[in-house]
């Protein structure tokens, strides 16, 4: 796979189709990798692909230093290819400016990822090459989707905030979680706003909540599960069960899942008349 | 041990409306005797607050020869500006300073002073043209270019008046082309151009300038081909801070922290910087 | 002064630090991370990791801190002292590299004018470190002028000598003050030479080559090329046992408020955003750039100290795998040329 990869890449790089490719590289330690940015055709050999490719690298397509190396190829995951269909419905990117080498991805991390349990996309759905074997992709029922809510669902309300009070109290306002989301591509976050100040900066259990809470909510209907606010929390908080739920509700009160279909229309963008409105409850 | 943080209580006695969104206010020590041991030099600057919206970095725009008060020149801008400019006379603000280096005026006694400011920048060298006017008889020829977007942008046009009528100083005003009304009878052009027109002899002469990027960048070879050595040209930075102390980190350029070593520059030494203005 | 502490009588020392008023600081697990933090009994204490998740800078420098209170009773505005923020504390079980980040950043906060938000807390609490025994890839002390068993800040200094016994050197008189203050839970050494066990930490680069590099090179392809994968967010600087650079910000209701100090970082764009919208450092290279520069350019030629302790926080939680040793290497080994 990897040299398929690596050829394709070359291949791309040497036609000019594209100028750069995101892919991922060898990290600090074997048990990471890293971004990387291949400009030329004769570094396609830094390109790697293993189960610790955890990075969603549509990232870069909101940073313009990435975005200054040119038209890119960007290597993704199913989960991550997601992201891309998102970025098109929300007039973020155009299909034709972007390249997408698809991955096929049976899992990962060590001990593998959340996401990975119910993964339905182990072929991504939307990608001008495939790099690895087809696979099947599976389907998943609505429980089975979210059962990783189902300890946290069974909370009672009081627990619930209390659990998030706990977790919310380690935050240190880093804002890892939304400088890595792929669709946290606001140039001015609300939390820089201070005309008025919507959230309080400081690092404490208001101010923590505020930006939390508002982090998730901004997402809902939108958020495609790739976890990687999660991973890169150094406080090492569950921000997806905040994510995970608030997909939850989507789809059970607009019929939505985010990321799954170009032609959807987006549910926190869309009227209808036939809307849910109990999420108001 | 002593709350280097804590500002001190100033009350707003006076406030002139300057040019649209620009205003000045005058204050007073609410604590007389803080009043008293106050002390600072021209080019010196101070981070202002009003309670409930945080503190904002500016100079001190009025001079340290005249010491019942002290007084301040904002644009409304950010969230403490627009905030200042919600204060009314009797309110209270914080003040902390004075913070920074200073005009070394007295190294210039005897020498003809060349004063060049843009917009907004009027107010860091109106305290040194007010210092050294009120010093007048040690310094030779005293010229002022001043000039702003429109005749409206000007700042201080009662001192202005006061500057044109006196025979000791030579006041230049000019507005950028199409900021003339039809009474104007200053000049029209950018602050570079005027300042080749005026053409002040660069002999003896300390020249200080103050003005946004824009007008800094294109008046310094000007200046260059006036025969002035960059060690005579002065200017004042700034960048964003938030103790103005020298320990939040941020206000630096390579080495050099505007809030400590600045932010008062010679031409020579902003050469000498790293490129990160 | 030397003496042994057993493992088993942790317990008497929390419990006595405790009785003499102090409140106790010591790793604890928590469910993925190990945190400083603060414990009731020995039983929580976790020593078994390289490194804790967060370093000891928050106990000096809270990730936010009131610097003022005040009252605003219609235009009269009155102001108070924040009190009581330094707590009579002991911080058991930090690495050596944490404790050397003290005296470096006593620098910054004392120098021209007194922080006393950092001196008091300094006055206030003790830190008994215990050396590493093991370390990871990511630690490069021994780069960075220290060592596992480094004495720098610590007020003792505990090795371990045995599975459960650590050999214990009071440092300062502070140090020397706590342990006395406690005399009973420590015995005397045994007398011949304890084995101890220390990490050995690979040396990655020559610190003496890295500053003239960046004496050199403000401008360089190579601050772009490392830095593009970087995401801008403020995990390596929150981290970072040395880094101190702060926000002050107000809070408040329609009458009453503080004035807080607050973390910041330079890899955030906002950090140095001027209110027109011009930004000096508008790249992330320019970011990356400041913070290298920052550590071991600027603050050497101000205070004479490196701005790093080597602990590698920043390179373990780098959501883009960005690393600080690498990229030293990679200026310790360029031939010292500009572009």
């Amino acid at each position: 796979m990897i040299e398929a990869l690596r050829k394709k890449a070359e291949e791309l790089l040497r036609s000019k189709t594209v100028d750069v490719v995101y892919g991922y590289g060898e990290g600090s330690v074997p048990e990471r990798t890293r971004p990387v940015f291949i400009t030329k055709p004769e570094d396609v050999n830094k390109l790697t692909w293993n189960k610790y490719c955890v990075y969603n690298l549509t990232t870069y397509l909101k940073k313009q230093e990435a975005r200054k190396l040119g038209k890119p190829a960007i290597v993704v995951k199913g989960c991550d290819a997601k992201t891309i269909t998102v970025l098109i419905k929300e007039s973020q990117i155009k299909r034709e400016d972007i390249y997408i080498i698809g991955v096929t991805c049976t899992g990962i991390g060590e001990p593998p990822a959340t996401k990975c349990k119910a993964c339905d996309v182990n072929t991504p759905l939307i990608y001008d090459e495939l790099i690895g074997e087809k696979i099947e992709n599976k389907e998943f029922s609505f429980d089975e989707r979210y059962a990783e809510l189902d300890e946290y669902e069974k909370l009672s309300e009081k627990e619930k905030w209390d659990f998030w009070q706990k977790q919310f109290a380690k935050c240190i306002k880093c804002y890892a979680c939304s400088s890595i989301c792929p669709l946290c591509f606001c140039d001015r976050c609300i939390v820089d706003k201070n005309q008025p100040q919507w959230i309080d900066p400081s690092a404490h259990p208001r101010g923590n909540l505020s930006w939390n809470v508002t982090r998730a909510y901004h997402l809902a209907g939108r958020c495609i599960n790739c976890e990687e606010c999660q991973r890169v929390c150094p406080a090492d908080i569950p921000l997806n069960l905040l994510n995970k739920k608030l997909a939850k509700e989507t789809e059970k009160n607009f019929k939505y899942r985010s990321g799954y279909n170009v032609d959807d229309e987006l549910a926190m963008a869309t009227y209808k008349e036939d809307d849910s409105e109990d999420i108001f409850k | 041990m002593e709350n280097i943080y804590k500002p001190y209580l100033m009350n707003i006695s006076d406030t002139i409306d300057e040019a649209p969104g620009v205003r000045t206010f005058r204050l007073n020590f609410l604590n007389e005797e803080e009043g008293k041991n106050f002390q600072f030099q021209a080019g010196q600057f101070a981070l202002y607050s009003v309670f409930g919206y945080g503190e904002s970095t500016f100079c001190i725009a009025s001079s340290p020869t005249r010491k019942d008060y002290i007084e301040c020149t904002f644009r409304q801008a950010g969230r403490v500006t627009n905030a200042l400019r919600e204060l009314n006379v009797g309110d209270t603000i914080g003040f902390r300073g004075p913070y920074g280096n200073v005009f070394p005026i007295e190294e210039w006694e005897g020498k003809n002073l060349v004063f060049i400011a843009g917009g907004i920048a009027l107010p860091p060298l109106r305290c040194v043209i007010w210092n050294c006017l009120d010093l007048r008889d040690k310094y030779k020829n005293v010229t002022i270019v001043y000039g702003a977007k429109t005749v409206a942008d000007l700042v201080y046009k009662n001192e202005l008046k006061e500057w044109n009528a006196r025979d000791d100083v030579n006041l230049v005003t000019t507005v950028d082309p199409g900021g003339e009304t039809p009474d104007w009878t200053g000049k029209v052009g950018f602050v570079p151009t005027v300042v080749e027109e005026t053409a002040p002899d660069s002999k003896d002469t300390i020249a200080i300038v103050c003005g946004p990027p824009i007008m800094i960048k294109f008046t310094l070879p000007v200046l260059e081909k006036l025969g002035f050595k960059q060690e005579k040209v002065y200017t004042t930075l700034e960048n964003r801070m938030k103790c103005g102390l020298g320990k939040c980190g941020r206000c630096n350029i390579g080495c050099t922290y505007v809030c400590k070593e600045g932010p008062v520059f010679t031409a020579e030494e902003i050469g000498k910087m790293p490129d990160e203005f | 002064m030397e003496k042994t502490l057993k493992k088993e009588n942790f317990n008497s020392l929390i419990t006595g630090l405790k009785d003499k008023g102090y409140k106790t600081i010591a790793p604890k697990k928590d469910n993925n991370l190990v945190m400083l933090d603060e414990v009731q009994s020995a039983d929580e204490i976790h020593l078994d990791h390289v490194q804790t998740n967060n370093s000891v800078k928050e106990f000096f420098l809270p990730k936010t801190e009131k610097i003022l209170s005040y009252k605003i009773e219609k235009n009269k505005v009155s102001m108070e002292e924040p009190e009581g923020f330094a707590v009579k504390t002991v911080i058991f079980g930090s690495r050596p590299c944490d404790a050397a980040s003290l005296p470096v950043m006593d620098k910054v906060f004392n120098w021209d004018c007194s922080d006393k938000f950092w001196v008091e807390r300094r006055e206030a609490i003790t830190v008994v470190t215990i050396a590493c025994d093991k370390c990871d890839s990511y630690c490069f002390c021994t780069s960075v002028n220290l060592a596992p068993d480094s004495k720098e800040g610590s007020d003792v200094l505990l090795t371990k000598i045995s599975d459960d016994e650590y050999l214990v050197e009071t440092v300062t008189e502070k140090g020397e003050g706590l342990i006395k203050e406690l005399e009973t839970v420590f015995s005397d050494p045994a007398g011949g030479t304890p084995e101890r066990q220390i990490a050995s930490v690979e040396k990655k680069f020559e610190i003496d080559k890295v500053k003239p590099w960046l004496d050199e090179n403000f401008v360089n392809k190579v601050w772009a090329e490392f830095s593009t994968k970087c995401i801008g967010c403020g995990a390596c600087t929150f981290v970072c046992p040395t880094c101190h650079c702060f926000d002050i910000v107000d809070e408040c209701t329609m009458s009453k408020g503080d004035r807080v100090k607050n973390w910041d970082g330079c890899q955030f764009k906002m950090f140095t955003l001027h209110t027109s919208g011009h930004n000096p450092r508008s790249t992330q290279d320019q970011r990356w750039r400041q913070r290298i520069m920052h550590k071991f350019k600027y603050y050497v030629e101000k205070f004479d100290n490196i701005l790093c302790v080597g602990c590698g926080r920043c390179s373990r939680v780098c959501p883009a795998d960005m690393n600080i040793s690498e990229m030293l290497e990679i200026i310790a080994t360029e031939d010292n040329q500009k572009e």
